[in-house]
């Protein structure tokens, strides 16, 4: 008889294990960011000297151009990169990404902060919404596999999986606020209303919500559809299965049974495609004229931006790492066998 | 408890399974006819492709699609016929009434719960007024396998080996105590101390709990240790059946005596050991008239390309073989010239 290794969690092992995720976190980021800082200011197109030479052609003179550079811009780089880099390692310690460039002496943090509400909710909401209708539709398309209902609902995952977002959101558009003009086309709000806890601006919030979020789900739900669907019939040809059946297990019993095992694969990429809404939809932020994290890189990266693309690099680089540690913490909850990093 | 104190007898009669194929509805089962006497343990050898797991599962009216009991019935004592039941009926004849166990390289156990919680999720399905009871019961027969039962109800699959995880396999199957037990191959994928183990809890605990056991398995070794009586499969026929030690010593289908002479002896010249010619038939090589066995056979006769051999039944020995059938007239015309 061998005897097997005991798995139970203890509070000091999970300690240890969060510890360990939380460094390697930070020294991910630190990589990232030390990579995305020296390769954005190899970008061709420097803004500020662009500002300062374009000055001195006009007749200025160097000392005038470059006091009213630094006025335009709150300040002037100085030093060798690798001081620049030392200044900005500093800062970022303090959570301080610097001021942007394009829009003169804002902090950086504050525009990525503004540009975050009009992201992550419907983004979240999309991506939750596009999970839990996906994951249903899989388990429903898999067990009716042999039938009409299954076959149109594969069929629905592989054409909205095949579709690019735009094309959606386009047609969507084109549909509810062209052809039949029951919701509005763009922007996040409208502007009649007085921001607050109020039902007029809470109401027109969601009316503009409605596309983007329908948008988004539409988009990803042929993903979670396809995938539940493969790993439901997977599952339902493990023998743990059909014992349940032959034990005389309620259809209940055996139903979880095959849902929990189907759905726990799933669990890392939905924790994966949270970390990465902090990146933004830029398709669906231009269609629908939402000012997200998305056309926030965009802008910065046409208008050479260095605090700002530093900032939103960051922010996507820190909300996919969390993602990760988050997803690996949460297999060792809800797996059994990652817990005790057993094999079998 | 509603079941019966007295271990029920079950009687399959003219069992047929048929499979869908691209080729048409084939027969995986057919014609079988095979009485589990009260009590005993009757086991089924076969080679793969027999059609033997399907049998086992027939008895739960459990054939998977695209298999699907043609014809047929099995009997159960106290149930009636098996194969009329359908939905709760059945659901509830599972497990209560017939347990089943299976290979113990197949995983049986849900790898996201610990045994204990398969166990109430088992008494929930068969409203067990009283949980604690049930658990207590569990504990009992894995104590009388050997095991801690404690330690393994707080276990997850994974945490258990091959042998512990049969044993938990055969509590699932007897806690409800179900009279009636099918083991699909017990013993395969199991080292050979632990086969031992098993075959001797499979025998106690039979005793014990006055049970009717099926043992399904290719391995005819396990079978001699274990059984009571034995059932020879080929191509989804019985082609032999009789007591155990008769079976074994004096085989009469050509197949039985070709299976025997292809185990190795520990003792002797292990060239002794002949295997079969040829290969077990497919669900679609299988001929549709005649003797399943006549391609592989060394008593092949015209007769066998045509026609189907009867099962001939003398002093509780049955063999269907047209060879045999012939001999046996021969040698009573004689005693009676």
């Amino acid at each position: 008889m061998t005897q097997t290794t005991r798995g139970r969690p203890r509070i000091g092992a999970i300690a240890r294990k969060v510890a360990g995720h939380v460094v390697r976190g930070l020294v991910m980021i630190w990589v990232v960011a030390t990579i995305s800082f020296f390769i954005i200011r190899e970008i061709p197109g420097n803004p500020v000297l662009g500002q300062y030479e374009s000055l001195i052609q006009k007749g200025m003179s160097p000392d005038q151009a470059e006091r009213a550079t630094a006025v335009l811009y709150g300040f002037l780089p100085t030093g060798s990169l690798w001081q620049q880099y030392l200044g900005y390692m500093g800062s970022l310690l303090h959570l301080d990404l610097g001021r942007s460039l394009s829009t003169p002496g804002v902090e950086v943090t504050t525009l990525i902060g503004s540009a975050a509400r009009w992201t992550v909710l419907p983004v979240l909401a999309g991506t939750l919404l596009s999970f839990l209708l996906g994951v249903t539709m899989g388990v429903y398309a898999a067990i009716k596999r042999s039938g009409k209902l299954g076959d149109m609902l594969a069929l629905s995952g592989s054409l909205l999986h095949g579709v690019p977002v735009y094309v959606i959101g386009l047609l969507l558009t084109a549909i509810f606020a062209t052809l039949w003009p029951i919701l509005p086309s763009g922007g996040p709000v409208d502007v009649e209303f007085t921001p607050g806890l109020n039902p007029g601006y809470v109401g027109s919030l969601l009316q503009h919500a409605v596309l983007p979020v329908v948008t988004y789900t539409l988009a990803s739900y042929g993903g979670w559809i396809l995938a539940m669907k493969s790993n439901v019939v997977a599952v339902l040809g493990d023998d743990f299965i059909l014992a349940a059946e032959l034990r005389g297990m309620t259809r209940g019993i055996v139903f979880r049974y095959l849902a929990r095992n189907a759905i726990l694969p799933l669990f890392t990429i939905l924790a994966l495609s949270i970390g990465m809404l902090f990146g933004g939809s830029i398709f669906i932020e231009e269609i629908f004229n939402y000012p997200g994290l998305g056309l926030l890189l965009v802008n910065s990266i046409s208008s050479r931006d260095y605090a700002l693309m530093g900032g939103t690099f960051l922010v996507i680089t820190i909300g996919i790492v969390v993602a990760n540690i988050v997803a690996d913490l949460l297999y060792t909850v809800i797996d059994p066998r990652v817990r005790s990093g057993g094999a079998a | 408890m509603t079941s019966t104190t007295h271990a029920p007898g079950v009687r399959i009669r003219d069992l047929t399974v048929v499979y869908r194929t691209p080729a048409g509805e084939l027969p995986a089962v057919r014609g079988v006819d095979l009485e589990l006497v009260p009590g005993t343990i009757t086991g089924v050898v076969g080679e793969s492709g027999s059609g033997k797991s399907t049998l086992a599962l027939s008895l739960l009216n459990a054939v998977q699609p695209p298999g699907r009991i043609a014809a047929g019935a099995v009997e159960i004592d106290g149930l009636g016929d098996v194969l009329t039941l359908g939905g709760e009926d059945l659901r509830r004849t599972r497990g209560r009434q017939v347990g089943y166990v299976f290979q113990a390289a197949q995983n049986s156990l849900n790898p996201l719960k610990t045994i204990g919680k398969q166990l109430l999720d088992l008494g929930r399905s068969h409203d067990v007024a009283d949980p604690r009871a049930l658990v207590r019961d569990a504990k009992v027969l894995l104590a009388r396998m050997g095991l801690d039962g404690g330690r393994v109800l707080d276990s997850y699959q994974h945490e258990l080996s091959g042998g512990m995880r049969q044993r938990v396999g055969i509590m699932l199957a007897l806690v409800l105590n179900a009279k009636v037990v099918v083991l699909d191959e017990p013993t395969t994928a199991l080292d050979m101390i632990t086969q031992a183990t098993i075959l001797r809890i499979i025998r106690e605990v039979h005793e014990e709990r006055e049970l009717t056991t099926l043992v399904i398995t290719h391995d005819v070794g396990a079978i001699a240790e274990v059984a009571d009586g034995l059932a020879v499969m080929y191509g989804g026929r019985i082609v032999e059946h009789g007591p155990v030690r008769k079976v074994l010593a004096t085989p009469r289908h050509p197949y039985t005596q070709g299976l025997i002479r292809a185990i190795p002896r520990l003792s002797g010249d292990i060239s002794l050991a002949r295997a079969l010619p040829g290969r077990p038939p497919t669900l679609g090589t299988l001929p549709a008239q005649g003797c399943v066995f006549r391609e592989r056979c060394e008593r092949r006769l015209a007769v066998c390309d045509t026609d189907d051999p009867v099962v001939i039944t003398r002093n509780g020995r049955s063999v269907a073989c047209h060879a045999v059938e012939r001999a046996a007239a021969v040698a009573m015309r004689k005693e009676y010239a």
